[in-house]
């Protein structure tokens, strides 16, 4: 005999048959294990660190008093790669050979040279080479004028271009004794950082990616659930639920919650795979949780107007598509235009950046919970009314 | 004697003058019935007729435009989880979750009515499936998962069934265990509403029968009084003849046809006797102008 059903206990039912149903969807679960492993697979094979310092060829000064008095330039980001012949570095600035360092000195290899690098050599990417005159020392200290070539890359920024042309300068003048023209009237200099100051600790192409990995794992359970929702709305089991004491909302509250379910537990698995869990994790699992609430809603749109596998993945990319650009812009630094912050992925993205790679806390990523909340609410919301509108009119 | 009683003053289904629209297209106009414990009303209609619509409107399932509907004395607009506790609904579609097994499906809807301890393997064989309980429904013959719907229809025991077109594409032997079911739900107490267009079924199952087209209900009586109200008194006696075949119709209204009748009877050339009842479907025609099969 049936008997007085609590609300929770029916959403319990349903939530638990649709992670059933979840877990034996074969394309499904391969898909979401497929793409877990390999998010995690790609963080730990991306480089977690950042060369700060620029290779700078030199070739033309013999003198290894004045190499060692150069690479007191190093201090300043600069790491000098020794050339015998400005043909060499001229060939390696140009990408027609391969300068190998192995036991203090450089091995150019050309690449037509059927040469084999030496064993144990690193390789030396040389973006800029400075080919000095072998008389330049004896010019210059004789107050001579001498010509430096610069050979630059064409991806060189202007920037270093100049740089380059003032060392140059600088060099010759400590090399002819003279002081630079230059009156400094206050040689103290102040530096005043704004922000943190990342100096030799930038962020790392890892840390970059984690939003994307992060938020890519979202959306493949926005798909997983849209897909779950179009299956139970086309083959009408919904109506076999509204029939019994289960009522809409209960149905609508479960479909939400197994979403969140779903979509905060894999977040979860990748962000400890990733070691983002160490600092803040209950913020990070807000942040999380907020995230998978917003992809819930719009798996609800996505599978509500859904007629089959196709038209489902169609919708689910009208939601994709301008969810994931706030997590690329983690990628392009500066590139976060105003629409882009207006997007409702912006915050969380955002806030997982400011946590993860930062190490924010809840004072600094307040405003980005309060924006993703409003999100969600938003997303939710909409995700109901065309669910519960499609259900009613089944 | 006492159920007859019943009847007569408890409807468990009581419709009063419902309405319904899909935008411009009427579905159903202006229908009244009353269904109690015990009772089968047969449904009878081609496709398209209002029958469904009718269903889904008494199971909550769509809101009557005008007029009142109630089942077990619940008006069915009220969304009463109670009420709806007490009810078992089979649909033409087979809306099972075909990647979870019979028992799972099962279990499944027996939770949501509160009940744990769902005797699933006596449910499943009663339809006959109990070998295949542990089977996903994906695996299941379109007979299997009709039977199926038909368990998960009865997991609560309901006190009102709806069910719709319930053996619809089945194979005899599907469609009459089905049909044993409902019987042995309607003699446990169970009000049952039973939409179908095979007027055999409605015939056999039915203890009053409504005619349906078009949203209208044209007839509501039992199968007995309509075919008698609607078909000719009269019996055709067929018998030998020599080499050939005699054929007479004997009027059941003339004063002789009592003798005619055991003057047939005693005779050795007598082949067969049938009356002259007109079928369901003619009398359905007949009001309508239109087939059941439609």
């Amino acid at each position: 005999m049936s008997r007085p059903v609590s609300r929770a206990s029916i959403i319990g039912s349903i939530v638990k048959k649709d992670l059933t149903e979840y877990s034996r969807d074969r394309l499904w679960m391969f898909l979401t294990l497929l793409v877990l492993v390999f998010m995690i697979v790609i963080f730990w094979v991306l480089p977690d660190r950042v060369d700060e310092s620029i290779p700078v060829g030199i070739s033309g000064l013999g003198d290894p008093a004045v190499m060692a008095g150069l690479e007191t330039t190093e201090e300043e980001g600069l790491r000098l790669v020794g050339f015998d012949s400005a043909d060499d570095l001229r060939s390696v600035v140009a990408g027609q050979a391969d300068a190998w360092q192995i036991d203090g000195r450089v091995v150019v290899i050309p690449d037509d040279s059927d040469t084999k690098k030496p064993a144990g050599a690193e390789k030396a990417n040389v973006d800029v080479g400075l080919a000095f005159p072998s008389d330049f020392l004896a010019a210059t200290a004789a107050g001579n004028r001498a010509t430096v070539e610069i050979f630059v890359d064409a991806q060189v920024p202007e920037e270093l271009k100049s740089s380059m042309s003032s060392l140059v300068k600088e060099l010759a003048f400590a090399v002819a004794g003279s002081p630079l023209p230059v009156d400094t009237a206050n040689p103290q200099e102040v530096y005043t950082v704004l922000g943190q100051d990342r100096a030799g600790n930038q962020v790392t192409p890892r840390e970059s990616f984690r939003p994307l990995l992060v938020f890519l794992v979202l959306l493949m359970e926005m798909f997983g659930m849209s897909s779950l929702i179009a299956r139970e709305v086309q083959t009408k089991t919904v109506t076999a639920l509204l029939v019994t004491p289960a009522t809409t909302g209960d149905v609508l509250a479960a479909k939400g919650i197994a979403g969140v379910v779903l979509g905060l537990g894999q977040a979860v698995i990748l962000l400890a795979a990733i070691d983002v869990l160490g600092n803040q994790p209950l913020l990070i699992i807000t942040l999380m949780l907020l995230g998978a609430v917003m992809v819930s809603g719009a798996a609800m749109v996505a599978g509500s107007l859904g007629r089959d596998f196709l038209s489902n993945l169609f919708y689910g990319m009208i939601f994709m598509v301008p969810l994931m650009i706030p997590a690329f812009t983690v990628l392009f630094p500066g590139t976060a235009t105003g629409w882009i912050r207006a997007l409702p992925s912006y915050p969380l993205v955002q806030g997982l950046v400011k946590v993860a790679t930062y190490g924010d806390g809840w004072a600094e990523v307040l405003p980005d919970v309060g924006a993703l909340l409003a999100w969600c609410v938003a997303l939710f919301v909409l995700g109901w009314f065309v669910l519960r509108r499609k259900v009613e009119t089944l | 004697m006492e159920r007859e009683e019943e009847r007569m003053t408890v409807a468990a289904i009581k419709v009063e003058n419902i309405t319904f629209a899909y935008g411009d297209l009427e579905a159903v106009r202006g229908v009244s019935f009353e269904v109690a414990p015990g009772e089968i009303l047969g449904f009878l209609g081609p496709n398209g007729a209002g029958k469904s619509t009718t269903i889904k409107i008494l199971t909550g399932q769509l809101t009557p435009k005008s007029g009142t509907a109630q089942v077990l004395g619940v008006d069915v607009t009220a969304d009463d989880p109670e009420m709806q506790s007490q009810i078992g609904v089979c649909f033409e579609e087979k809306n099972l979750y075909d990647s979870m097994s019979g028992s799972e499906n099962l279990k499944f809807y027996a939770s949501l009515f509160g009940i744990k301890d769902v005797d699933t393997v006596e449910l499943l064989r009663r339809v006959g499936l109990a070998d295949r309980a542990k089977d996903r429904v994906a695996k299941y013959s379109k007979g299997m998962k009709q039977r199926l719907m038909m368990a998960r229809t009865l997991v609560n025991t309901p006190k009102v069934l709806f069910l719709d077109e319930p053996t619809d594409g089945l194979d005899p032997v599907s469609s009459q265990a089905i049909r044993k079911l409902i019987q042995q739900e309607a003699d446990r107490g169970a009000a049952v509403l039973l939409t179908t267009h095979d007027m055999n079924e409605a015939d056999e199952l039915s203890n009053r029968l409504a005619f349906i087209n078009e949203g209208q209900l044209y007839a509501i009586d039992t199968p007995e009084a309509l075919k008698l109200k609607h078909g000719k008194r009269s019996i055709r006696v067929r018998s030998r003849d020599g080499a050939g075949v005699r054929e007479q119709i004997v009027s059941l209204e003339e004063s002789g046809a009592g003798e005619v009748l055991r003057s047939a009877v005693g005779s050795p050339d007598l082949m067969t006797i049938h009356t002259e009842e007109a079928t369901l479907e003619a009398i359905f025609i007949q009001m309508t102008g239109r087939g059941l099969e439609g």
